[in-house]
This record gives structure tokens, sequence and C-alpha cells, in this order.
């Protein structure tokens, strides 16, 4: 490790756990903390009322204000959903990038979240009720990963060719979905669809349990294998000389990945482009060669949250599903991407 | 990916007789899946009774389900085939990319959007009136794509499908999203859309073939004069403006060209996907990588497909499976088998 430049970083020793700190990547996800505080503020206090952030705070903390069941019942609950299902994504999307050293390997991009919208649309118009939904999501977006895998790796899993495969499965799942809804009853078809495009209205705890029961499953294997992310910046021979078992942990981060995909998609349904620019993001702002995961997962849930404020609030009478604003402006940002990448690998 | 000299080692003389049998044969398999398009349905007839209701009308009912129904049904399903046939062999020349495709590439999605604003926010209903929003919105798809990646491209590994791919993806995602938020405000657009989408030529009138039928002969005329042009562009920028070929008006032209079939097609029948995809790589084996051969030989074959497709569809469900989901059905294997044949991606 002597080589390595150690400006700017502290070791933090408790006992046995030692902890490396880089700054400018703790400043950043302290900074984005506080964004995200203020952001969430402002989604519950905006709205078709305004509610001041006094009276938020007070009828947070249990005061009656006559706002309670604006603030407790309708807000907050879609609000801590963005966060929870955002930060899934935005993690998701920085695991899955890393693994595949690409930028653009996200699961949106690359057909994990579709794979999981397809199962979850085949639950909503078969009448199988919610409780299948999330397991059966989970296993759509399993599925599709391994279908990409498949079809990109016959030369060798390369960046570029997993990249496409991806892109063609997405399609496909795509053309299925629509098959589905077709067949649908128009009712479950509406439904299916909204659920499609990804929304937090008359959601909430449920779905938000779900998503942070996961992020903190997701969390030990995280510390584990978390390492593998700051080593695929190195190459793999470097990496093994420092005795990372680095396949072993890519694999672990990929599979964690997928499942953060999938369970936020079967929550919320298949917000787009979330997973893809939260990491990027991150990863400008902290000047990182690798998208930083807890950096990532805070840009996330800022701009799904975001996402649905303005989906709630900016179109006068009509409620745009969040998913709507995240394609909107996620779109042109990849693309964005696409034209300045000419540095990048 | 190299349009490499694949077909070269054939001798000229077996290439020529052998496209010979290939247009004959399409030809033929066209006009019995007209036929067939024609007899089969709900109300089975015979090649017999079709032939007399074609060339002796009269008032029974076979005629009136043929000339009322499956005749205009047939011919749109023959315009829109060729039009998305002929807009994927110019789409890949353009762009060198063997994934190129009017769906993929967004250029559907453009003129998706179109037909849907002017249905839901200028309130239009006739297709003569929207069948302009729909080339306008393909027009102005395809220019953003073009743009993007070329400015993408520039510099790096060239023309990387990837990236092209990429900008689709991308396209595609912002245009549906979209899509999306103009019907969120005009509920009942909903259900139509979702039957729309799948693409389908089911229930359309003769007028609607007719309305297309300008824009659909305009575009494949003008592609089968850029041939040349095209066959000169695969060859690279420089030696293209070496043989003589003004390279930027064979781009212009070909931008055009998919512009007004795949405006026209989608507006008749919806975006239907993978015809502009498949067809190309089906017909390039059998008549060589000459573009106006390719052109003419891909005019036959995508409504032979397209036909086929709405057929199957009849036979398969009694509830009309739409033939946009049988060319989907037929598309995923080849999109797949494509991805991954080794020199797709030079990665």
């Amino acid at each position: 490790m002597s080589s390595m430049k150690l400006v700017g970083r502290s070791t933090i020793r408790l006992g046995p756990v030692s902890i490396v700190v880089r700054h400018r990547p703790a400043i950043v996800a302290a900074a984005l903390s506080a964004v995200l505080v203020a952001v969430v503020l402002l989604a519950l206090c905006v709205g078709g009322t305004y509610v001041t952030a006094a009276d938020v705070l007070a009828t947070l903390s249990g005061a009656e204000t006559g706002y309670e069941r604006l603030i407790n019942v309708l807000r907050l609950p879609r609000t801590l959903l963005a966060v929870a299902a955002g930060a899934a994504f935005g993690l998701a999307g920085a695991l899955i990038q890393s693994v595949a050293r690409n930028p653009l390997a996200s699961p949106d991009v690359i057909g994990v979240t579709q794979g999981a919208g397809l199962a979850a649309t085949v639950a909503l118009t078969a009448g199988l009720g919610f409780g299948v939904l999330a397991p059966l999501s989970l296993a759509g977006g399993l599925l599709a990963a391994v279908v990409v895998i498949w079809v990109g790796s016959k030369h060798g899993l390369a960046a570029q060719r997993f990249v496409l495969a991806g892109i063609a499965v997405a399609v496909i799942v795509k053309s299925f979905t629509q098959i589905i809804m077709l067949a649908a009853p128009a009712i479950d078809a509406q439904r299916a669809q909204i659920w499609l495009v990804g929304t937090f209205a008359g959601r909430g705890w449920d779905e938000t349990a779900m998503i942070g029961a996961t992020l903190l499953l997701a969390l030990p294997f995280l510390l584990w294998a978390s390492k593998a992310t700051d080593t695929t910046a190195l190459d793999d021979d470097t990496a093994r000389g420092l005795g990372v078992r680095v396949t072993a942990r890519r694999v672990v981060l990929a599979i964690i990945g997928v499942v953060l995909a999938s369970v936020a998609t079967a929550n919320v349904g298949a917000i787009e482009f979330v997973a893809l620019v939260a990491p990027q993001l991150a990863r400008r702002l902290t000047r990182t060669e690798r998208p930083p995961l807890w950096s990532a997962a805070l840009a996330g849930a800022i701009l799904t949250v975001l996402a649905d404020w303005l989906g709630r609030t900016a179109f006068g009478s009509y409620q745009l599903p969040a998913g709507v604003l995240t394609a909107a402006i996620g779109g042109p940002y990849l693309i964005f991407l696409l034209v300045t990448r000419r540095k990048a690998s | 990916m190299r349009y490499s000299s694949l077909h070269l080692e054939v001798p000229m003389v077996k290439l020529a007789r052998r496209r010979g049998a290939v247009i004959t044969a399409a030809v033929a398999l066209l006009v019995i899946a007209v036929v067939a398009s024609l007899a089969i349905g709900a109300r089975p007839l015979s090649p017999g009774e079709v032939l007399t209701a074609l060339f002796h009308p009269d008032d029974s009912p076979a005629a009136t389900v043929v000339l009322d129904q499956r005749l205009p049904r047939t011919i749109v399903a023959i315009l829109v085939g060729a039009g998305l046939a002929v807009a994927g062999v110019v789409m890949q020349a353009l762009t060198r990319n063997p994934l190129a495709d009017p769906r993929i590439f967004g250029v559907a999605s453009g003129a998706s959007l179109g037909v849907v604003v002017a249905i839901s926010v200028f309130g239009l209903a006739s297709l003569s009136q929207y069948v302009w929003f729909g080339i306008t919105g393909a027009l102005i798809a395809g220019l953003i794509g073009f743009l993007i990646a070329q400015t993408a491209a520039r510099g790096r590994e060239g023309n990387s499908p990837v990236t092209l791919a990429l900008v689709g993806a991308a396209l595609d995602a912002s245009l549906s999203a979209v899509i999306y938020g103009v019907l969120t405000t005009n509920a009942q657009s909903f259900d139509q859309y979702r039957f729309w989408v799948v693409g389908s030529v089911a229930g359309r009138k003769m007028d609607v073939a007719m309305q297309v039928l300008p824009f659909i002969l305009i575009g494949l005329i003008l592609a089968v004069v850029i041939a040349r042009g095209l066959d000169a562009l695969l060859l690279g920028e420089d030696l293209a403006t070496g043989l003589g070929h003004r390279t930027g008006l064979v781009r212009f032209a070909g931008a055009a060209v998919v512009a007004l079939l795949t405006g026209a097609a989608v507006a008749a029948a919806g975006p239907i996907g993978f015809i502009g995809l498949a067809i190309p790589h089906l017909v390039r084996p059998l008549v060589g990588n000459d573009h106006r051969w390719v052109l003419v030989t891909s005019m036959v074959a995508g409504p032979i497909l397209l036909l086929a497709a709405d057929i199957a569809g009849r036979r398969i469900t009694d509830g009309e499976l739409p033939a946009g989901i049988a060319t989907a059905l037929v598309g995923a294997p080849l999109l797949i088998w494509l991805v991954r044949r080794a020199r797709t991606v030079t990665a």
C-alpha cells in the first residue's frame, strides 16, 4: 500500500475495527445528507396546501396542529418511501456499475428493472395480489440478469457487449410486458401501467419497511465486499496480490445490486434512470474512480424525492408519476454522458 | 461492424442467377400471403371465393368481407411492411450499425409521440390529419438521435453500435415518459393507446391505406434512387467522396426516407417492431450487399413477414393477437443472436 497516495485519508480505529475515511467523499456524503434532509422537508411543506417548516416539525413531534392527516398520513409515508426506494436504486446502480466497470451498466439500462417489471405486471394483471409481487419481481430481475450475462458472455464478459446484451434484453422484455398489458382487462392494464411507470402515490409504510429491511440485510455483505469496489480501481492482479478475493466479492456485490433493484422495483415500480444517474452524480462530486456507495444512495434518494415532489406539484391539477419525471430528465442526462464520455475508459 | 465482403466469393454469375430466383420466390410468396390474408379469418373462404370476390364483386357476404375488411387491412400491411423493412435497410446503411431499427433507435417513439400529441392535445381524430404529426415526430427523433450519435462517436472508436443503441434507448425512454405524461392528462386515451402501441393492422379501412400510400411510395422510390450512394457510404466517407458520391446529400435523403417511411407506417399501424431489424439480415445473405437488390427484395419480404404475423395472430387466438406482438416474438431471438454473434461488437 506504500505506493498509494495517503493524502486526504484518515484511519479511525475502534478496537479491532479500522475504517479508512477519505476526506472528500466523507465531506460529499455529509453535504448530500444535509441536502436530503432539506429536500424531504421541502416535500413535506410544499404541496396543494403550504405548511410551514415549524408546523411540519411540530406535527411530526406529535403536537396538535391540524395537519396530522396531511403530513403524517399523506405526505410523510410517500416521501419516506421515495427516500428508501431512491437509496436502493442509487446503491444498486453504483454496485452494478462498479462490478461491470462501466458507467452505463445500471439495472435499468441492462434490463434488470424491466425484468422485475414484467414479473410484477404478470402478478398485477393476473390478480395474484400484492403478497407475491415482491418475490415474483425479485425472480424476474434475477432471471433478466442471468439472461443478460448469458447473451453477453459469449466472448468473455466485455463491458461493451454486456451493455448491448442488456439493451437487447430490455427491448424484448418491454415487448412482452406490452403483450400482457394487452391481454388484461382495461382497469388492470391501467393500474399496471401506472405501477410500471413508477409512483409513490397512495403508498407508504409497508413498502418502505420492505425496502428498508432489504437495505439493512444487504449492509453486512456490503461492508465485507465493498473492498472490491475500491480494488476494482486497481487491476485484478494487483488486487489479488493484495489478498482480496476479487471474484467472490464481485459476485456478491452484483447479486446485492440486482436484489436491491428488483425489490425496489417490486415496491414502487420501474422508476427509470435513478440507478444510472445517481452514482454518476456522486462520482463526479467525489471525483473518485468508482461510484462511492454512500453518496450514490444519498443522491438516489434526493433525486427520487425531488421527482415525486415535482410530479405532484409542478403540473397544476395533473399528478404525474415520479417515474415520468426521472425518465424525462434521466434520458437526456444519459445522452449527455454518452456525448461527453470521450475521456472515460 | 464492417459489412465485410461476405458474399464476394460467390461468383457473379451464380449470384445473379440466385438473385433472380430469390426475387421470383419472394413475389410468389407474397401472392400466396395476400391470398391467405384475404381468405383466412372468422369466416374462412376458399381461394376461389376470394378471386371471385376480387374480380367479380357482387353483394354476397363473401365479397363484402373481402372487399370491406380484409382487402384494406392487407393493403395496409403491405405498405407498412415494405416501409418498415426499407427504413431498416437505410438506417443500417447510414449508421453502419447492424442493430439499427426504427423501434430500437427511438424513431418509432418520436412518431408515436407525434401521433399521441395530435390526438390528445389537438384533438385530431383522422389519420390524414395526424400522419404529418407522425412523420414530423419521426424526423425530429431521428435527427436528434443521429446528431447525438455522431457527436458521441467523434474522436472515439468511430461509430460504435453500443453508443448508437444507448442513444436510442435513452431517447426512447425520454419520449415514452413524455407520451405517458401527455396521456395522463387525457385518461380515456390510455385504453386506445395500449392497443395502438403494440402495433396492429386490424380494422384498418381503405382510407388509411390511401392516406399513407403517397408517403410510403415517395419513401420507397427515394430509397431506390440513393441505393448506389448507400453502397458507397459503406466504403467509408473518404472513399465514397473519392468515387464521386455526394455523401452529405445521400445522408440527407436517407434521413428523409427513414422519417417518411417510419412516420407513415407508425401512423397507420402503430410502432411495429423488429421488421426493420430482421428483414435486412434475412435478405442480405440471399442477394448480397448491393443495395438496389437488398432494397427491392426487402420491399417484397417486409410485407410477407407482416402479413404472416397478422395471419398468425388471426389464427392463433380468437381475440386477434396484434401483428406487432407476432413480429416481436420472431424478432426477439434474432436480436439475441445478433448480439451474441462475434462480429457485431468490436469490444
